[in-house]
C-alpha cells in the first residue's frame, strides 16, 4: 500500500494548520461549556456609588434613596484624598454630592448647579451615572412645570427611571422541550463549519500533493495499477474524513457525556453525512488543483457563507425567507434543520429528519460525482496534451 | 545478435496540425546505453511518452522486451525505471520515504524494499541528506534523488529524460558515472538530451532527432563517418595573402576554408597528415602563426551537416 503509506505521511505534515482550527473550536468549546449558566438573566449595569447629602431635605433624601435603589452605595468620609484613594482603587466609580439648595433650585425649574461629581475617566458606568443625573433633573422639572408639587415629581420621576426595559433573548431559548440535550444540540450545530474547515484544509492539500501531475505520470509508469493506486487514496480520504469525524464525536463525549445517550445518534448521522458532504467538497476543490491559499480563501468563503445563510450562526427563525429560500440549496441547510427538529425549535417529525437526511446525503453523492467527473475530464489524454507542449521536449 | 529491449516501428504522433513524431523507428538492444539526441521539440520526450504508455499515438507500433507495450502493461511497467525531465518527488516526504515510496511502487515485500533502497542511496551518495526534504537540497541532489527514486527497483530498462538539465559540472559527472555504472551492471539504458558531448561519452549508439524524425542512427564513429568532414584545423595567422589560402585549399583531401582576418580554418575530409601540409605550405611562404588547433568532428557537426543547422541552441 504505497500510495495509502504516502498519503498518511504527507497527512501527518500537512495537518498543523488543521490543528489550528480544532484547538481554537475546542478551546471555544470548553469555555462555552464552563460558563454555562442556566439561571443567568438580564440585569441592568449597577456601579458603586459613594453619595453626600448637603441638602438634607426630602426631595434630596428620595432622589439619595433612588440612587441607592439603582447602584450600590458605598459610605465613605468625606474627604477629598479618601476619596480620591477610593476612586484610584476602584472601590467606588463615583461620588456624587447633593449640594445645598437642590430643593430649591428645582422647585424654581434650574438644573444647573445641582450635584457635584468627582469620578477619574469616562468609564461606561460613569458616563452612565451623568446621564441618569441629567435625565431625573430634566423628568423633575418637566413634572414641575405640568403643575406638580416638588415632592410628588421627585417620586414619579423615580418611578419613571427606575421602570426596567424589558428584554427578552430568543437566541438561546432554554425552555425548549426537545429531545436532544440544549447543551448537545448547541454543540451540534456548529458542527459544520469546522467540519467544513478541517476537513477543507486536511484533506485538499494532500490531495493536491499526491494527484500532482509529474508523480501522477511517474506512479502511472509504475507497475502499480491505476485503480490501486486510485483506491489507495480514496482509502487515504476515507481514514482521513473518519478520524477527524471521530475526534469530534470523542471530543463531543467528553464535553457533554450525552453524544450516545437516547435520540442523539440522529444528530450523530446528521454530523457523520454532513462529513461526507465537506470529504466530496474537498475532493471536489482539490481537482482544480488550486494553490494553498486559494483553498484557504475557498475554505473561508463556503464555511462562513453556508454559516451564515443556513442557519448556523443566526436561528433559521431570524432570518428572510428570501435567504432561506436560497440556502435550501445549500447541505448546511438540512443540517440545521435536523437539529432544530431534535433540539426543539420546531416540532419532531420522523418524515421530516429522514427526508432533510436524504437530502443532505444527495448532496454529498452529487457532490462527489462532480468531483469525479471533472477529475475525469481534465486528466485525460486532453489535459496531457495542453499541458505537454512541443517546445517544451 | 543481441536481444531487442526496445522496438518503435512507425510511430506517429500528432498535436493537431503539428506532427511530433515522423514515421519514428527505432531498435534498442540489451546492454545498450541508446542515446536519443536534438534539439528541444525536436519529439525526444514525446517518444519517451509514447514508449510508456503516457500518451496515445496516431500510428505504428511499440515492443518492450518483446511484447506490445499498452498502458495496461504493468508487468513490462513492473521491469522500467523512469527517471523524468522534471523532478518529480514528494516536497512533503523526506529523501528516504521519497525513495521508499516508488520503490514500494514497484516491490511489495518490506525487507527488500529497505535493501534495494538503502542501496539506491548509496549509488547517488545522497547518505547525508537522508532526514532532508526535497526543498533543502541543490539542484544537483535533487537529481540524484530524482535518479534514486527511478532505478531503486533495480530495472531492466532504464529511461533518463534529460537527467542533467540545470546541474553543475561536478554533479553532472556523477549521473554520468552512475548512469554507466548502472548499464554495466546489466540494464539497458535509453538517454535523451540536447547536450552533444554527455551523449558522446556516455552512450554505445545513438539516433539523431529533428521534428520528429530520426534523421541518422548507428554509433559516434558511424555518424561521424556519415559526413565529409574528418578533420578541422584552425590556425591564427594575422595577414595571409589569397594565393597562400588558394594553395592550402588546393592540398589533398581539403575541400573548403575560411580567413576571418586572423584565423584560418581549414576543413579535411579524409587522408593523414593534413596538418602538417598546411603548417609546410605556411613555412614555405614564410606565414608567421600562433596557436594551430586540430578538431575531430562532432555530433554537431554530423547534425549541422545533415540538417544545415547547429544542434545546440543559443542559450543552451
Amino acid at each position: 500500500m504505497p500510495v495509502f503509506k504516502a498519503y498518511l505521511k504527507v497527512l501527518r505534515r500537512k495537518s498543523p494548520s488543521a490543528l489550528i482550527y480544532l484547538t481554537v473550536f475546542l478551546a471555544i468549546a470548553v469555555v462555552m461549556t464552563l460558563n454555562d449558566r442556566p439561571d443567568a438573566v438580564y440585569q441592568d449595569t449597577r456601579i458603586n456609588v459613594c453619595i453626600f447629602d448637603e441638602d438634607q431635605t426630602d426631595a434630596s433624601r428620595a432622589f439619595c434613596d433612588l440612587i441607592a435603589e439603582k447602584h450600590k452605595t458605598v459610605p465613605l468620609e468625606n474627604d477629598r484624598d479618601i476619596l480620591l484613594d477610593a476612586l484610584y482603587y476602584e472601590r467606588v466609580s463615583f461620588v456624587l454630592t447633593v449640594r445645598k439648595g437642590f430643593s430649591e433650585r428645582l422647585a424654581a425649574g434650574e438644573t444647573d448647579g445641582l450635584f457635584e461629581s468627582l469620578h477619574l475617566h469616562e468609564t461606561y458606568g460613569t458616563v452612565l451615572m451623568t446621564q441618569f443625573l441629567d435625565e431625573f433633573a430634566g423628568t423633575v422639572t418637566a413634572y414641575e412645570a405640568c403643575g406638580m408639587p416638588l415632592p410628588d415629581a421627585v417620586s414619579h420621576a423615580g418611578s419613571a427611571l427606575t421602570a426596567e426595559t424589558k428584554v427578552r433573548t430568543v437566541t438561546f431559548d432554554r425552555n425548549r422541550s426537545g429531545i436532544l440535550p440544549q447543551q448537545t444540540a448547541f454543540y451540534f450545530r456548529y458542527l459544520p463549519y469546522i467540519l467544513i474547515c478541517v476537513l477543507m484544509n486536511t484533506l485538499s492539500p494532500v490531495l493536491l500533493a499526491m494527484m500532482r501531475q509529474d508523480i501522477r505520470y511517474r506512479t502511472n509508469c509504475s507497475g502499480l495499477r491505476q485503480s490501486a493506486c486510485t483506491a489507495q487514496i480514496f482509502a487515504g480520504c476515507a481514514v482521513n474524513f473518519i478520524a477527524v469525524w471521530l475526534f469530534f464525536m470523542v471530543a463531543g463525549c467528553l464535553f457533554h457525556g450525552e453524544i450516545f445517550r437516547g435520540y442523539v445518534w440522529i444528530a450523530v448521522l446528521n454530523s457523520l453525512i454532513f462529513s461526507l458532504f465537506s470529504t466530496a467538497l474537498a475532493i471536489l476543490t482539490a481537482t482544480f488543483r488550486p494553490s494553498p491559499q486559494i483553498i484557504n480563501i475557498i475554505t473561508q468563503v463556503v464555511s462562513l457563507g453556508m454559516c451564515f445563510l443556513c442557519g448556523i450562526f443566526v436561528e433559521q427563525s431570524m432570518l428572510g425567507s428570501g435567504v432561506l429560500k436560497a440556502a435550501r440549496f445549500l447541505p448546511a441547510y438540512w443540517y440545521i434543520r435536523v437539529n432544530q427538529m431534535l433540539d426543539g425549535t420546531e416540532p419532531f417529525r420522523g418524515s421530516g429528519i429522514a427526508a432533510a437526511l436524504c437530502i443532505e446525503a444527495g448532496f454529498a453523492v452529487v457532490t462527489a460525482l462532480l468531483a469525479a467527473l471533472i477529475r475525469h475530464l481534465r486528466y485525460n489524454e486532453a489535459a496531457y496534451k495542453t499541458t505537454l507542449l512541443p517546445a517544451k521536449q | 545478435m543481441k536481444q531487442s529491449v526496445v522496438k518503435i516501428d512507425n510511430l506517429v504522433k500528432r498535436y493537431g496540425e503539428l506532427v511530433a513524431l515522423d514515421h519514428f523507428s527505432l531498435d534498442i538492444h540489451e546492454g545498450e546505453i541508446f542515446g536519443l539526441l536534438g534539439p528541444n521539440g525536436s519529439g525526444k520526450t514525446t517518444t519517451i511518452n509514447c514508449l510508456l504508455s503516457l500518451l496515445s499515438f496516431d500510428k505504428g507500433d511499440i515492443q518492450i522486451f518483446g511484447r506490445k507495450m499498452t498502458p495496461t502493461s504493468y508487468d513490462i511497467k513492473q521491469q522500467i525505471g523512469v527517471i523524468m525531465q522534471n523532478v518529480a518527488v514528494f516536497d512533503e516526504l523526506t529523501v528516504a520515504e521519497n525513495i521508499d515510496y516508488f520503490c514500494g511502487l514497484y516491490i511489495t515485500d518490506p525487507v527488500k524494499r529497505r535493501q534495494y533502497t538503502e542501496e539506491a542511496v548509496q549509488f547517488v551518495g545522497l547518505e547525508d541528506f537522508l532526514r532532508f526534504r526535497p526543498k533543502k537540497l541543490s539542484g544537483g541532489l535533487l537529481r540524484r534523488l530524482n535518479i534514486a527514486c527511478g532505478i531503486a527497483h533495480k530495472p531492466r530498462l532504464i529511461i533518463l529524460d534529460e537527467p542533467t538539465v540545470a546541474v553543475d559540472p561536478q554533479s553532472r559527472n556523477r549521473i554520468l558515472e552512475g548512469i554507466a555504472a548502472l548499464n554495466r551492471s546489466g540494464a539497458t539504458v535509453i538517454y535523451t538530451s540536447h547536450y552533444m558531448e554527455e551523449v558522446e561519452q556516455l552512450c554505445t549508439r545513438i539516433a539523431i532527432m529533428d521534428k520528429g524524425k530520426k534523421i541518422a542512427e548507428g554509433t559516434k564513429d558511424e555518424l561521424k563517418r556519415m559526413i565529409r568532414n574528418t578533420e578541422t584545423v584552425t590556425i591564427e595567422i594575422l595577414a595571409l595573402a589569397d594565393d597562400i589560402r588558394a594553395e592550402i585549399a588546393a592540398l589533398p583531401h581539403i575541400y573548403d576554408t575560411a580567413y576571418d582576418g586572423s584565423r584560418l580554418t581549414v576543413f579535411c575530409s579524409g587522408g593523414k597528415h593534413n596538418l602538417i601540409r598546411i603548417l609546410h605550405v605556411l613555412q614555405e611562404h614564410s606565414v608567421s602563426f600562433g596557436r594551430v588547433y586540430s578538431e575531430l568532428p562532432t555530433l554537431n557537426d554530423v547534425f549541422l551537416e545533415i540538417t544545415g543547422k547547429a544542434l545546440r541552441d543559443k542559450g543552451d
